[in-house]
């Protein structure tokens, strides 16, 4: 017993003495004053933050969100954004109004313990740097903000670090702001931004033109929000009478101005329209996206195609002959295709136009499209786009015969249209192309809209290396050409109709229309159901083609307050191509994609509701977004 | 073990009282036409808010069957608030204080934005042409006129909710979304033909055309069902 005791002791003598020089500041962990104390810990520090700003680009999951990191964005992209719009069609996608639960309180915690503690290492830093590093702490904080105001309208605005043990639930049930003082507040974390950082930075990091950036594209968004919300109808909703969703329409013009501003301060900076491939634009188009010293090219959000990859070549381009993984996934709408210059597939008479070569159907094409898609006859990794649904033994009627591609046609009867797969041919002729489109195959490795994407498609890698998690393009998260249509929108909302139509004429001109300056038309577009003149239609269609499947599409119809006109049993219409075995010619007919699936989205897209999460923890969320 | 630890039961009454009744339409004093589940009742119970201070009750919704009768009979007891929110008629006040016991009765009267009347189905081998008129009987205020559509089942449930949803069918609906005085003008109603809608032969198809105001959801008002049995 005794001899135990005595090793007592002598143990508990030697903890004790071991734990006495313990007090220091560990070596291995980097705390606040090695981040902040110095400019590459708050490099290191926001580079965290800058990997989790809501930016909808190549690993965006509708279902799931942003998921940097995740490991499984092939599944992401295949569930994008797009795909739910019907800007492209492929895979089923089905309506996401609710969003995710998207509630990033945890980063904007992270960027207030900056902003709030920052200031005590002030004396380590030149002012210049001192505010440069708080401004872009700022720009970050509204990044965060207008990824919520975008979805939810109002949100708690939440500026200090709260303490969740000594707080009280008064402290900590912030309740929503309206939403024009949400808007209002991203705008005042911007202009602090614009106002105290430089005009340069390394890429993906922000500067004085970034934040500017992002003040034209929120601003756009609070613009529409009040001008166009009133025109839903929702008047007796408690979260409308509020204020927490929408705005009163008067103040629509004190934020297309702040959008206009924000767009002319970005102009005095170093950007460019990209033009390097002159004279062919659909070359140029296409390279905009994927020339790392593009000009044109404000903010990125990098990959390098190992740590940080997405799958875009493996799922945009079937295999295996472009692509090495399960192939393509979606295609684009002959709904959009035909949103920009397009060659007639009817004649006068409502008859097939007859063409000598399937790629014919590129003859007299807008250059931009060819910049956007890949169509039969083009090139890609050493290998052809082979693309044809079948063959007619006699078209001799109008294409409205043909039904939108309908079995029940007379037309379409099995023994006068052949669809097929892979190799199989009809009197000795191949019935599809190489790449589609499969009548015994899903929307999975398929042509099955008749063409496919080529706007960020890396032509410079193998098929091989075309693989999942392996493309390392950039996301271009601000192009100056995006910021000419936020300032031609926001011009034209203003009165500012010609200028605005200058911009629609430079982003016309890069893109090889054949009209670059479309007339100005006030006479009233009757397409919404609320009244909007025809130019200003334009000036939105116009955004929608230059800015395809750039992940802005979905936001732009919710805000402008259409997403459930636009998406109103919506069809995805497709553009097959008919070999006329009489005749020696082919056709192009416009189908409804064969799954019959169409898009329908609610009135209630307009807002998502504040996740249910949320409000059982803070009943001062209350009340939820209209129609939820 | 397993068994001990099942046989305790938790200290709180089931819900068991049941609430029901009818939402009647004004104008014709049965109750309104509609599809199953088109839209809902919503409950807030206010007795949960007395017995726990500080708290927000939130909203239950309650289905309305296609009869236009709602039924629910395992709710707890208590004081509620209600409101049939969201469907095809002008807007109602919430119905305060609820008092539900046992078994309670409560009915609501609502006025639909649209009537759908003199419908007919009209068989020409096998085409089907649907035709209606549609009328609005409060023209002030009311919302744009947004569509006319006719929905076809091969079921008896036929509505918004139950019907053939294909290109086919659904692009022979009339997109309007004009005010009343831009598509009808001064008069209280308008005619609509809808088709023809190329049906099997050999099916029985139960149809009927909804009309509806671009107001919330833009929920239809409905035409009565009527069967249709093609040779």
């Amino acid at each position: 017993m005794k001899k135990k005791l005595t090793l007592f002791i002598a143990i508990f003598g030697l903890v004790v003495s071991s734990c006495h020089d313990l007090d220091l500041e560990p070596k291995g962990i980097l705390g606040e004053p090695e981040l902040f104390g110095t400019e590459f810990g708050v490099k290191k520090y926001f580079t965290g933050l800058y990997h989790k700003l809501p930016i909808e680009d190549f690993i965006y999951y509708v279902t799931t969100g942003y998921r940097p990191g995740n490991r499984n964005e092939w599944q992401a992209l295949k569930n994008g954004i797009e795909q739910m719009s019907g800007q492209t069609f492929g895979w089923n996608v089905p309506m996401r109004d609710q969003g995710f639960g998207y509630w990033p309180y945890d980063d904007i915690r992270n960027v207030n313990v900056f902003i709030n503690n920052f200031p005590k290492y002030k004396n380590k830093y030149d002012v210049a740097t001192y505010n440069a590093l708080l401004g872009e702490a700022r720009f970050l904080r509204a990044f965060f903000y207008q990824g919520m105001a975008k979805r939810y309208g109002g949100v708690p605005l939440v500026t200090e670090v709260q303490d969740p043990i000594n707080g009280t639930p008064e402290e900590l049930n912030v309740p929503r702001a309206t939403e024009y003082d949400t808007w209002k507040f991203i705008y005042e974390d911007l202009k602090f931004a614009i106002d105290n950082m430089v005009g340069k930075s390394e890429p993906g990091r922000a500067n004085k033109y970034v934040a500017a950036s992002l003040m034209s594209r929120s601003m756009l968004y609070a613009g529409r929000v009040a001008k166009y919300t009133q025109y839903l109808g929702l008047e007796g909703e408690a979260s409308v009478q509020q204020g927490l969703a929408g705005v009163d329409r008067s103040k629509a013009s004190e934020f297309f101005q702040y959008a206009y501003d924000a767009g002319k301060l970005v102009e005095q900076g170093p950007y460019s329209l990209y033009t390097k491939n002159y004279p062919d634009k659909a070359e140029n188009f296409a390279n905009l996206f994927l020339d790392l010293s593009s000009p044109e090219t404000i903010f990125l959000k990098a990959y390098d195609g190992q740590t940080y990859g997405h799958c875009y070549d493996a799922l945009m381009s079937p295999n295996p002959d472009f692509s090495s993984f399960v192939g393509v996934e979606m295609g684009p709408t002959l709904n959009m295709m035909q949103m920009f210059d397009f060659p007639a597939i009817t004649d006068a008479e409502g008859k097939p136009v007859r063409f000598n070569n399937r790629s014919d159907i590129k003859n007299g094409m807008e250059p931009r499209l060819k910049g956007t898609c890949y169509f039969d006859g083009d090139m890609l990794r050493g290998k052809t786009f082979s693309i044809q649904r079948g063959i007619y033994v006699n078209f001799n009627g109008p294409a409205s015969d043909a039904q939108y591609g309908s079995n029940a046609a007379p037309v379409n009867a099995t023994s006068n249209r052949i669809l097929g797969n892979l190799g199989q041919k009809y009197q000795g002729v191949p019935v599809t192309g190489n790449h589609g489109m499969f009548s015994g195959r899903g929307a999975e490795n398929n042509a099955f809209t008749g063409a496919f994407i080529r706007k960020y498609i890396d032509p410079t890698i193998t098929a091989a290396q075309a693989t999942v998690n392996k493309s390392k393009q950039h996301w271009i998260v601000f192009r100056l050409g995006e910021i000419y249509l936020n300032t031609a929108e926001a011009a034209y909302e203003l009165g500012n109709r010609v200028e605005a139509l200058d911009y629609i004429e430079k982003i016309r001109e890069r893109a090889g229309c054949n009209v670059t300056r479309p007339e100005l038309d006030q006479t009233e577009s009757s397409t919404y159901g609320y009244p909007i003149e025809k130019s200003l239609q334009f000036i939105r269609d116009e955004r929608a083609r230059e800015l395809y499947v750039e992940g802005s599409y979905w936001w732009d119809i919710r805000l402008w307050r259409i997403a459930d006109q636009v998406l109103n049993l919506y069809y995805p219409h497709i553009l097959s191509c008919y070999y006329v075995f009489s005749e020696g010619k082919y056709i192009f007919i416009d189908e409804i994609n064969r799954d019959n699936r169409s898009i329908t989205a609610q009135k209630r897209a307009a807002y998502e509701p504040i996740p249910q999460a949320e409000i059982n923890k803070n009943t001062n969320l209350l009340p939820q977004n209209p129609l939820w | 073990m397993f068994l001990a630890s099942c046989q305790e039961v938790d200290n709180w009454d089931e819900p068991n009282a049941r609430l029901y009744g009818n939402v009647i339409d004004s104008y014709t004093g049965q109750n309104l036409l509609m599809d199953q589940n088109d839209w809902q009742i919503r409950i807030i119970d206010r007795t949960w808010e007395a017995m726990n201070p500080g708290t927000v009750a939130q909203y239950q919704s309650l289905a309305v069957q296609r009869d236009g009768v709602y039924n629910n009979s395992k709710l707890f007891p208590g004081t509620y608030d209600m409101i049939p929110y969201d469907g095809p008629f002008w807007p109602i006040d919430t119905v305060k204080g609820v008092v539900l016991k046992d078994k309670t009765q409560q009915d609501f009267t609502v006025t639909p934005y649209l009537q759908v009347l003199n419908f007919k189905a009209t068989l020409d081998g096998t085409n089907l042409t649907l035709s209606c008129t549609v009328k609005a009987p409060i023209i002030t205020g009311l919302p744009n006129l947004y569509e006319v559509k006719g929905f076809l089942s091969l079921t008896t449930f036929c509505g918004n909710s139950n019907y053939i949803n294909i290109g086919d069918y659904n692009n022979l609906r009339k997109s309007i979304n004009k005010t009343w005085a831009a598509e009808v003008g001064t008069a209280d109603s308008k005619d609509y033909t809808l088709g023809p809608y190329p049906v099997k032969s050999g099916y029985t198809y139960y149809v009927r055309i909804g009309a509806n105001v671009n107001a919330l959801s833009r929920r239809y008002n409905y035409s009565p069902i009527i069967k249709v049995v093609v040779p």
